[in-house]
């Protein structure tokens, strides 16, 4: 009995002291806030897997320089100043995989927001982040149009701070503008694209009475033979793919294998690297090939604030001597650093980094300007708030092996 | 009446199906089942021959060899050290749908998920007339003649060819006049993988090469012995003509459509003659 008695009294001596001393060795957390930036977590589901995986992992590196260089200052809201931090997370470009990715991201990993969701999973993502109360910053699709499954009352956090078929409809008025004397545009996109989304770009092209043709192809689709042949019978001589970019080289390339050499080709989205476009389509039949440009030290109709041209500069320069080549991707910019702005613009107008109900206020119809220009949230007729962003609309084509400017038909306000 | 564009497209198309559909038939005929991870040979051979020509610098006809001895060599490999181990239809057709994702992300991790061409191979359009050929597709025609004369010598004219027919009508007869069957099978898991290798090898400079890119060959070479007929060769090569010149004529007429077309007619024929129009009767 005494002997199991000393034995108890050790133990808890020990415990005591080994607590001591664990809370003596501790680092002070408090300290350490007040006496540096303050960091907010933010999430980013992207595609890093599977066939859409080479355009999330592109925009991962660049956006996490450009994160460092903004750190630097940082921003302040108050009297304390705060840090981002980014987490990515492979949502896998699915329904289930985004709805993983943004519960690892809110619950796991407690990030206060997440941006650049460009990904097909709408609907899972919002639905999570809704929840959680977590302002959710992605684009604009068949979801989202009038009639879609977004619905401002259900979803009040979510933001659609990119546009995605307001974008078509930019695209197409700028190819139009670049090439005045074209025939007829011929649009493209794969059955998953298909929906109200494009009923009602279609709607505006009308308005605009752009002349157009479109036509769908089935998801995996190679062969575009019969698709060229039918644009050829219906008159067409710019090919505007909004489905994925594989369908868009191989459209170039069968195009000029058919005879078709004089055809303008293009996709909605950035081109990762000319020499991808290059490498599929044939260096002639890519000459001229289309696609949306980002980089804001070119665009001729949308001021930038000159700091966050620098910023991105340094970030690409960046990433180019760590990779040891040029780095020449710009679709980052219109993502990453935007977002970013706009919350961090927005916590500062809201006063707080804590109240989402606050900051969402302050980002409701609210001017921001970013790393894509200065716009102002519109769109609440037709999406029923005004947390819809405007674009630069910017197009570049490829000349020689390089990316250079084409045309701009920026994209300012919607109804 | 489509234009002759659609014709000729879907000749190519026949070419690739009827390649495909004449090495999974084969294998079935001897082996008895169905590889379904056929299309991912056919995936490798594009990306083999990606590497060679473009890394290695070596002409592209050597490299559609190449392509065909290495993956005849996977082939045998996953025969003996996989499909042999697995008893029973169900559980080899577990294995080898298995196969397909295990290929996938190995080609992903070895190549990028990037989409990568090989566009300079044989640059120029042959013009004739109202429409325009490429070189590169008149190269699938050659290619596809070349084969079938190849393996219709090999079938018809070597001990290796008589002994797979002898052993495709009768297993046990063929064995008794000293055909090693177990050999055989081997031999020809490593024609049918090498097959696909070439066809998807003499179709990368046309496509785009990616690790997903063996999907749908697959699909639509399971549909041409479907129509042909399961176990005939010929009604492989048959079912191949009508395929790609279905697919293509549907395509101009229906756009995404043709699929659903396609699986449709596929249903259609199970129905009326489900053995295939060159397969052997079910009675």
């Amino acid at each position: 009995m005494k002997k199991s008695y000393g034995i108890a009294t050790i133990l808890v001596t020990a415990v005591m002291v080994l607590g001591i001393l664990g809370i003596a060795g501790a680092p002070n957390t408090t300290q350490a806030q007040t006496s540096g930036p303050i960091i907010i977590k933010v999430g980013t589901p992207t595609a890093l897997s599977g066939p859409a995986g080479p355009w999330g992992q592109i925009g991962v590196a660049p956006i996490q320089a450009w994160v460092e260089l903004f750190n630097k200052e940082g921003f302040k809201v108050g009297n304390k100043t705060y840090n981002f931090q980014v987490i990515n997370v492979d949502d896998k470009n699915t329904p289930e995989g985004g709805a993983a990715a943004a519960k690892k991201l809110i619950y796991e990993d407690k990030v206060k927001f997440i941006i650049s969701h460009w990904t097909w999973n709408f609907p899972s993502v919002s639905a999570v982040a809704n929840q959680a109360k977590v302002i959710y910053l992605c684009r604009t699709g068949n979801e989202a149009v009038p009639g879609g499954v977004y619905d401002p009352k259900k979803q009040p956090y979510t933001v659609f701070a990119n546009p995605s078929h307001e974008q078509f409809i930019s695209d197409i008025f700028a190819i139009a503008e670049a090439f005045p004397n074209y025939k007829r545009i011929g649009i493209n996109d794969s059955t998953l694209g298909k929906g109200i989304g494009w009923d009602y770009v279609d709607r505006e092209l009308d308005k605009a009475k752009i002349r157009y043709h479109h036509e769908w192809y089935a998801p995996g689709t190679q062969d575009f033979t019969p698709y060229i042949t039918r644009y050829n019978e219906a008159g067409c001589d710019i090919i505007y793919g909004a489905g994925d970019v594989m369908a868009a080289m191989l459209i170039t390339k069968q195009r000029w294998e058919m005879g078709f050499k004089t055809w303008r080709t293009g996709t909605a989205g950035t081109l990762l690297d000319p020499m991808m476009y290059i490498g599929v389509s044939g260096l002639e039949a890519s000459q001229g090939f289309i696609a949306q440009y980002f980089a804001n030290w070119d665009f001729k109709k949308t001021k930038v604030n000159p700091k966050y041209i620098k910023e991105c500069q340094e970030a690409m320069a960046m990433i180019s001597k760590q990779q040891g080549k040029p780095y020449l991707y710009t679709g980052w910019i219109g993502w990453g650093p935007h977002h970013l702005q706009i919350l961090a613009q927005a916590m500062q107008r809201a006063g707080t980094v804590d109240n989402p109900d606050a900051i969402m206020k302050a980002i409701r119809g609210g001017t921001f300007d970013t790393a894509i220009g200065k716009f102002t949230f519109s769109g609440a007729k037709t999406y029923g708030s005004p947390i819809v962003f405007g674009t630069p609309g910017c197009l570049s084509q490829i000349k020689g092996d390089k990316e250079v400017y084409l045309s701009e038909h920026p994209l300012t306000s919607l109804p | 009446m489509p234009p002759a564009g659609i014709w000729i497209d879907g000749l190519i198309q026949s070419c690739i199906y009827m390649t495909m559909a004449f090495g999974m038939v084969l294998v079935f005929s001897i082996l008895g089942i169905l590889n379904w991870a056929h299309g991912q040979f056919y995936m490798f051979g594009a990306i083999i021959v990606y590497y060679t020509v473009t890394a290695g610098g070596i002409p592209f006809p050597i490299s559609i060899l190449i392509s065909g001895l290495l993956m005849a060599v996977l082939g045998i490999s996953v025969k003996k050290l996989v499909i042999d181990r697995v008893k029973g239809d169900l559980y080899v057709g577990v294995v080898t749908i298995s196969l397909i994702f295990f290929f996938e992300g190995a080609a992903s991790i070895l190549f990028g998920m990037q989409d990568r061409g090989l566009s300079m191979l044989l640059p120029g359009v042959m013009n004739l007339g109202s429409f325009s050929i490429s070189y590169q597709k008149v190269a699938v025609l050659i290619f596809t003649l070349v084969v079938m004369v190849a393996m219709y010598i090999v079938l018809n004219r070597t001990k290796v060819g008589r002994a797979i027919r002898a052993t495709a009508q009768q297993p046990d007869a063929a064995s008794l006049y000293g055909v090693s069957v177990e050999r055989l099978s081997l031999t020809v898991m490593g024609i049918g993988c090498g097959l696909a290798a070439m066809a998807g090898s003499i179709m990368a400079p046309v496509y785009s090469i990616n690790p997903f890119m063996g999907r749908i060959p697959m699909i639509m070479a399971l549909l041409a012995i479907v129509i042909g007929g399961i176990g005939s060769l010929t009604g492989a090569i048959v079912g191949g003509i009508i395929l790609g010149f279905l697919n293509s004529v549907i395509a101009y007429y229906l756009s995404y459509f043709s699929e659903v077309v396609l699986f449709l007619l596929v249903i259609f024929i199970l129905l009326v003659r489900p053995q295939g129009l060159f397969g052997a009767s079910l009675k």
